[in-house]
């Protein structure tokens, strides 16, 4: 049966096809459609499946190993930089392996469209020495699912799946099975402690040697599977292109369109290579070009003497592929002389708008920002944040570091002994909070730290497309206010309000507060996402504002410190509001423009 | 058949909303597609591009100088995109008043800002009315106003009789 489906789409229609019924993650671009796709069909055909989000992805990565270790097909989700998180139990697990299947689905990022690094799971697969298949298109991955599931059984091995963004968030036409019966695995867990417990050394190094071993038979079963069939295909031309997943897309197209004299061999697994006989198969080629994004993961397998790659300079070392890179390693190749027909001079003008990244319109964020830049002056203050929307407040210069997930209180610790003289603010949003900050704040507490933590709690994780949070799933149970005082001090609480006036009467309390404690200073501020209908609707008063021009006097505050996007300098230099983007959110007409310029709009008619 | 649409916009105008449409209008055709979409980073009112290629494809990404038509939704996001526009042949359509720089590549623009404010449609389909002034007026454009019409059904049935309006408005724009 055909679908259109996005390939996060068609992984979650793969994981119920495979007969996976225990889904765990954490959100991350571009990962987070899995789980949310997997909840909506589990929900639709009436199926009894666990799909829920962990509050990080080494939890997310535990829980699913768990079940695969009980026999029951599992499966955890998360993106490139959650790998990292998950990387302790992943590593352990590859030693242990399982018995049902435990699939880890790894979204990378080539290009960072919405990462801090680009990293290649592929070579955390490699270092982990687990299988690892790389689908090209949103089919692949649909079909690579269910092959990872025989997979990881077959070998006991945990196995990673590694679609990039391209692969994820592309929409494409798949063939997809009909009238699948779900028939999930049922658990039975049995003990075997020199198994799942085993301790070093003893037991732990079996297990190591097992795992060489099993590396090998994957190797070889990826030759037979993989390997050979598409060898027996190749016609047989001057150069040979080794690639793997999406990166192979735009060499066989730039081969295609312009009639090269050049083939390619796509490695569906590129760890456990067979590299004996890859290079042999190299001998027979003049030249031997290798295209994958983004690290050489092959390259470092292979070492045929007529290899051109990264290594040796003729292929571009970062950010994701596009048929224009690919022609220019063909040029550095010599097998392409022309001009590059993939490219034409960008149009480059005064006129075009720049829009960097920003909080969306009616973004309670920028309220907070604002007002803690307002009432803590730069000179006098480090701003740390962390990953979420509010990494957005850069754009507000209400930022000057952030590095990874949960770091701002850890790193606001650090800075507070590094700049005693300095208060330290460190921002962060509920879900991250939850993911791992609180760890570094009862870190902070127990050591003394002294600064600043600001929760921004707009209960979703609004950045990966709004999915549930701990405390919104459950409000009863988990609360951020709760938390913070079962760590044995203070939480200030401010529920937003759209009046910059407000905020800032806030932050001025803090500062007071702060003056004279000895300890880290915490508030949660109870937020709403515009994007999250169902509490925005409510909490936003839906009045559209306009700015008098007479009293706008140029001062710039609004569009260099505050910066909600429809603020711009219209023709005559003064102020205007696009009504086309505001949010009605009025959150500009007190406190922010020192001549009052803000006013509410003459509509005629209600928005 | 080969044909390769660029939309670009900035978040929050719907141009992910025009890739699955045209999407599905593909798969009625019988053509085979594969395209693109944002996800992330780009919050309303950031910058957003995303496409589709319809025919037979591997890579999911429009290159530079090869697409067969863009659709701006805003005028700044035609000219930062307009590199990938197929500079011999493609079209641009823009949502644009006359304030549009000189270019020398093909372009059809129409103001449906204004047309907005004027009350003719709502805002929220702009998106499907940019489309419509590219059905009207781009000669090869692969699709016909029944195959999205009823594309428009097919996505969602709810809101499709007022979509399949603002098509129409836009298609009968002299
Ligand atoms: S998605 Fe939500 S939290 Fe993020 S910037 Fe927009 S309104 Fe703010
Ligand atoms: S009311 Fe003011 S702050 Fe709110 S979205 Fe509109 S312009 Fe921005």
């Amino acid at each position: 049966m055909k679908q259109i489906l996005m390939g996060n789409e068609a992984i979650a229609l793969g994981l119920i096809h495979a007969d996976v019924d225990v889904v765990s993650g954490y959100p991350g671009t571009p990962s987070s459609e899995i789980l949310t796709n997997y909840q909506k069909l589990k929900d639709k055909l009436n199926l009894t499946a666990y799909a829920e989000w962990a509050t990080n992805e080494k939890v997310g990565y535990e829980v699913a190993y768990a079940n695969a270790m009980s026999g029951k097909n599992s499966c955890a989700t998360m993106k490139q930089v959650g790998l990292n998180v998950a990387s302790d139990a992943l590593m352990s697990s590859a030693y242990i392996g399982n018995i049902g299947a435990m699939l880890l689905i790894s979204a990378d990022d080539p290009g960072f469209y919405s990462s801090q690094t680009e990293q290649d799971s592929r070579t955390f697969a490699k270092f982990a020495r687990i299988p690892v298949l790389d689908p090209a298109s949103p089919q692949e991955a649909y079909d690579f699912v269910k092959l990872g599931v025989e997979i990881s059984r077959k070998f006991e091995s945990p196995f990673m799946l590694r679609p990039v963004m391209r692969v994820g968030h592309a929409r494409g036409i798949c063939e997809v099975e009909e009238n699948h019966e779900f028939n999930p695995p049922k658990a039975n867990f049995i003990k075997n402690t020199n198994r799942w417990a085993g301790v070093p050394p003893g037991p732990r190094s079996v297990q190591g040697g097992e795992l060489l071993n099993k590396v090998e038979q994957i190797r070889d079963y990826n030759l037979q599977t993989f390997i050979s069939p598409k060898i027996a295909e190749l016609k047989g031309a001057k150069t040979l292109c080794i690639s793997s997943g999406v990166a192979s897309t735009y060499v066989r197209e730039a081969i295609e369109e312009n009639k090269l004299d050049a083939e390619v061999l796509k490695l569906d697994m590129p760890y456990p290579l067979p590299y004996h006989k890859l290079n042999e198969l190299c001998k027979s080629y003049e030249q031997v070009i290798i295209f994958e994004e983004p690290y050489p993961c092959i390259e470092e397998q292979l070492n045929a003497p007529n290899l051109l790659g990264k290594f040796s300079g003729h292929v571009h070392q970062i950010h994701e592929f596009s048929k224009e890179k690919v022609i220019e390693s063909f040029k550095k190749a010599r097998l392409f002389n022309d001009s590059n027909p993939y490219q034409a001079s960008k149009f480059n003008a005064h006129s075009i708008a720049s829009r960097p990244p920003t909080l969306c319109p009616g973004c309670p964020h920028r309220d907070v920002f604002y007002a803690m830049t307002r009432t803590f002056r730069s000179k006098n203050s480090i701003y740390v944040s962390d990953i979420g929307c509010y990494t957005l407040g850069l754009n507000q210069n209400a930022i000057d570091s952030f590095l990874c997930m949960g770091a701002s209180v850890s790193m606001a610790s650090g800075f507070s002994l590094a700049h005693p003289e300095k208060t330290v603010i460190s921002t962060i949003g509920d879900s991250t909070f939850l993911h791992s900050g609180v760890t570094g704040l009862i870190n902070a507490i127990y050591q003394k730290h002294k600064f600043i933590l600001l929760i921004m709690d707009n209960s979703i994780a609004a950045m990966t497309g709004r999915q549930t949070t701990p405390e919104r799933s459950n409000p009863e149970n988990i609360d951020i206010k709760r938390i913070v005082e079962g760590c044995g001090i203070t939480c200030h609480e401010y529920v937003y309000k759209p009046d910059m006036n407000k905020t800032l009467d806030f932050m001025k309390e803090l500062k007071e507060i702060y003056k004279t404690s000895d300890m880290p200073i915490v508030a949660v501020i109870r937020e709403f996402c515009v994007l999250d209908k169902e509490r925005s609707n409510k909490l936003l008063p839906h009045k559209l504002v306009s700015v008098d021009s007479d009293k706008c006097v140029e001062c710039d505050t609004c569009i260099s410190k505050y910066k909600c996007p429809p603020m711009s300098y219209g023709e005559n230099h003064k102020v205007e509001i696009d009504p086309f983007l505001c949010a009605g959110c009025a959150a500009c007409i007190d406190g922010l423009c020192p001549t009052d310029a803000f006013v509410l709009a003459d509509l005629g008619e209600e928005k | 058949m080969r044909y390769q649409i660029l939309i670009t916009g900035f978040g929050g105008q719907g141009a992910v909303f025009l890739v699955k449409l045209l999407s599905i209008a593909s798969s009625l055709k019988g053509y085979n597609c594969i395209g693109t979409e944002n996800h992330g980073m780009s919050q309303r009112g950031g910058s957003v591009s995303c496409g589709i290629k319809i025919g037979d494809f591997y890579s999911p990404n429009i290159d530079e100088n090869s697409a067969d038509l863009i659709i701006a939704l805003e005028k700044d996001e035609a000219l930062r995109y307009i590199h990938f526009l197929n500079q011999k042949d493609g079209v641009l359509v823009v949502n644009s008043d006359d304030k549009f720089d000189k270019i020398k590549q093909k372009h059809i623009k129409f103001d449906a800002f204004a047309k907005a404010k004027n009350g003719d449609f709502d805002i929220g389909g702009l998106n499907v009315y940019m489309l419509g002034v590219a059905m009207k007026n781009v000669e090869n454009f692969p699709f016909s106003f029944d195959e999205i019409a009823r594309s428009l059904e097919i996505f969602n049935p709810k809101v499709s009789s007022k979509n399949t309006q603002i098509l129409r408005l836009a298609m009968e724009e002299k």
